[in-house]
């Protein structure tokens, strides 16, 4: 999957925040907040072809109904697309 | 009408200072790349000529302020505000800014905005900080030349709304002298046309990094700046919000800080300074914050971490005036540790002239909302 904008991951103290890089502050001016499954996805999406490709990484780690994680992956990249990243 | 809006501060950024200090690491630094400058501002808290910064020492390399950058992301920084003097007056500014973005940190750049054309709008354009803190004085030529020993008036407009149409974020601060507190209101407005954020200092602190004098400085008078800050007051906020500022003063309610110190009064240092933030001096000596010169550990010698945990440790043990925990104006007083040493020379002594300007503002607060409203009773 192709990321439209550009920040880097920052780990700081537990949390995890994406920072704007290059000319991603004209679109995006502030950083955002990823819980750990997010910040999961995120490192994998440069890899990935697909959506169930990512349920599929993840249910190597989580224990959860595939329904379920289905659910939430397709709810964190949506709000990616929203945000103009995806 | 162009919405101002005069805190500038995300709830997100509110959050990761207050984690920060709660741990005990940075969230944010300062870097001071350099004291020169090409303005000489009669109120300039750091300002040196080249022949004098020689003289009291070398500036830090461009290798150096980006090794700094990368420790200070290892400590946990998040926001980095490059300033000076007039850093972007460094030859070195864009390959040191560019190297500090890539790494993840949301810089912002204070600047006097005389040279940001050309090349160095291109890289803002192309590589945007999170936001420009620039100064404006005036609304004149001839109030920058009396002010700052340079007509750059046009010049500085110019290089404003080209920012702006860049898309680049812009801030506009105004530090209020008798120089130029006659062009105040019409800054104000020309923010409200520009519809970019806007704050105005009327208190200025005693130059001791530069004169070693404490208390002394290019200023208005205690009574003036606080004529100062309630007009502005008054400027940017609408009857009824005065009203309500007038009144939290009355009641002894704090209102909402627009100072990103967001200082308190009495005991401990409360504000970000040594306990989620830091300042770099150009030298590369590390202090709680821009105004004070101590403890300044130098960094070069003991690593930033190191350095950053002697000043944590320091600010933990400075007390604020033991007899400002019970003054009646300290709901509505700026004051915080680095005016107490600027003023006085120690942390503990309670400088008379914030205590004046506090007590004249609720006093003029007072006065203005008499008449806004004795104004409304006519109408009704």
């Amino acid at each position: 999957m192709k990321k439209k904008l550009d920040f880097v991951l920052r780990e700081i103290a537990g949390d995890l925040l994406l920072v704007p890089t290059g000319k991603t502050a004209l679109d995006l001016n502030g950083m955002l907040t990823l819980n750990e499954v997010g910040g999961e996805i995120w490192k994998m999406l440069d890899e990935v072809e697909s959506e169930e490709e990512i349920v599929d990484r993840l249910l190597e780690d989580y224990d959860v109904e595939r329904a379920v994680l289905q659910g939430d992956v397709r709810e964190f990249l949506d709000k990616l697309r929203e945000l103009g990243i995806l | 009408m162009s919405e101002i809006r005069t805190t500038a501060e995300p709830r997100l950024a509110r959050a990761i200072h207050a984690k920060a200090a709660h741990c005990g690491y940075p969230a944010a630094a300062n870097f001071e790349l350099t004291p020169r400058c090409n303005f000489n501002c009669k109120m300039c808290y750091v300002h040196l000529s080249k022949e004098e910064q020689e003289r009291r020492g070398r500036e830090l390399t461009a290798a150096e302020w980006i090794d700094l950058g990368r420790q200070a992301c290892e400590a946990g920084v998040v926001f980095l505000l490059l300033t000076g003097g007039e850093p972007t007056l460094r030859p070195d500014f864009p390959e040191i800014y560019r190297a500090l973005k890539k790494i993840g940190l949301m810089i912002s750049v204070n600047s006097n905005g005389f040279l940001l054309r050309g090349e160095l709008l291109e890289l803002f354009q192309n590589d945007p900080p999170y936001r420009i803190n620039l100064s404006l004085y005036g609304v004149s030529n001839e109030t920058y030349a009396d002010l700052c020993g340079i007509p750059a008036y046009d010049r500085i407009v110019e290089n404003i709304h080209a920012l702006r149409q860049a898309g680049v974020d812009v801030k506009l601060n105004m530090s209020l002298t008798d120089a130029n507190r006659k062009d105040m209101q019409a800054v104000y407005e020309t923010a409200v046309k520009l519809g970019v954020h806007t704050q105005a200092a009327s208190y200025m602190f005693p130059p001791v990094r530069v004169t070693g004098e404490f208390g002394k400085g290019f200023r208005m008078s205690a009574e003036e700046a606080a004529q100062c800050e309630i007009s502005y007051n008054r400027l940017r906020m609408d009857d009824e919000q005065f009203l309500r500022y007038a009144k939290n003063l009355e009641e002894g309610i704090p209102n909402e800080s627009t100072d990103d110190c967001e200082g308190q009064v009495g005991s401990e240092m409360r504000c970000r300074a040594g306990r989620s933030s830091f300042w770099l001096s150009w030298d590369g000596k590390l202090s709680p914050c821009g105004m004070l010169p101590e403890p300044g550990v130098n960094v070069l010698e003991t690593g930033l971490q190191a350095a950053w945990e002697q000043v944590r440790d320091r600010v933990r043990e400075i007390r604020l005036p033991a007899k400002c925990t019970t003054c009646p104006y300290r709901h509505g007083c700026h004051v915080c540790a680095a005016m107490c040493y600027c003023e006085t020379g120690s942390y503990d002594t309670a400088p008379d002239y914030v205590c004046r300007l506090t007590r004249h503002s609720f006093l003029l607060a007072a006065e203005e909302a008499a008449k806004i409203g004795g104004s409304h009773e006519e109408k009704a």
